[in-house]
């Protein structure tokens, strides 16, 4: 199996991880705008937070991308 | 066209110009593009994501603005125990209730029920805030109790001086 044949694996298995982690945003987007126009306000900054660590992961994740893609140029 | 593939499958790669990887001509080479391309997009999509949820707190921090002005409401002598006053606050578009607990303590609400907005009114046989519209009553601490609501109804907070009760605020 070639260095790329291996990133096409990984890369489904990294898109599968970060779709999941979008959905988890969109539906904590869905909250605080419920949350927003119903006044409750202690919901919004946790909801922020939380979507806020749901994008540090992806970011992480797009950064092993980045540095495997690289090395696949490379090889 | 030269095309050359290498003892580990790769065909091109180590010749070929970035632009021409990234446009491959064979389905493998495809897929690892298209897919990381779309890591790239969804992560894109995931950073728009959380700049909005951030947008909802600052949102919430303006929606309300004059939550926080100072209003007189009324002469805390003139409310007996068990009884209720209506005022207006933080507008004059914002109806609100405060009441005399039988404990002897002030609170005020919103006036306005979270189930589908009716105005609630106090009940003093349920010694609670009381909805006509679909029968949701809320006790003296803002939460509902029975009926339809399930949502708290905001608080007004009080300050009083001397005689003179004051709103100062709301709570979510």
């Amino acid at each position: 199996m070639s260095f790329r044949a291996q990133g096409t694996t990984l890369f489904a298995a990294i898109l599968i991880l970060v779709a999941s982690a979008v959905v988890l945003q969109l539906w904590l987007l869905t909250v605080s705008m419920e949350a927003l126009l119903s006044g409750e306000y202690k919901t919004l900054l946790p909801a922020a937070a939380g979507s806020t660590v749901l994008l540090a992961v992806n970011a992480g994740l797009l950064r092993y991308v980045f540095r495997f893609d690289r090395d696949a140029q490379g090889e | 066209m030269n095309l050359e593939t290498d003892e580990k499958g790769c065909t091109n790669c180590q010749r070929a110009a970035k632009w021409r990887q990234d446009f491959p001509i064979e389905w493998e080479g495809d897929h690892y593009v298209s897919r990381r391309e779309m890591v790239k997009f969804l992560t894109l999509g995931s950073l728009l994501l959380a700049l909005v949820n951030w947008a909802t707190v600052l949102a919430s921090r303006f929606l309300h603005r004059g939550s926080k002005v100072e209003r007189y409401i009324g002469l805390a002598s003139s409310f007996d125990q068990s009884e209720s006053m209506l005022f207006r606050y933080p507008t004059d578009e914002d109806p609100c209730i405060a009441v005399r607990t039988p404990e002897g303590k002030l609170v005020a609400y919103s006036q306005v029920c979270t189930h589908l907005s009716c105005a609630v009114v106090y009940d003093k046989s349920e010694n609670g805030l009381f909805c006509p519209c679909h029968h949701g009553l809320f006790n003296l601490d803002g939460q509902p109790v029975a009926g339809p609501p399930t949502r708290r109804l905001p608080r007004v907070i009080l300050k009083q001086r001397g005689d003179k009760i004051y709103a100062i605020g709301m709570e979510g």
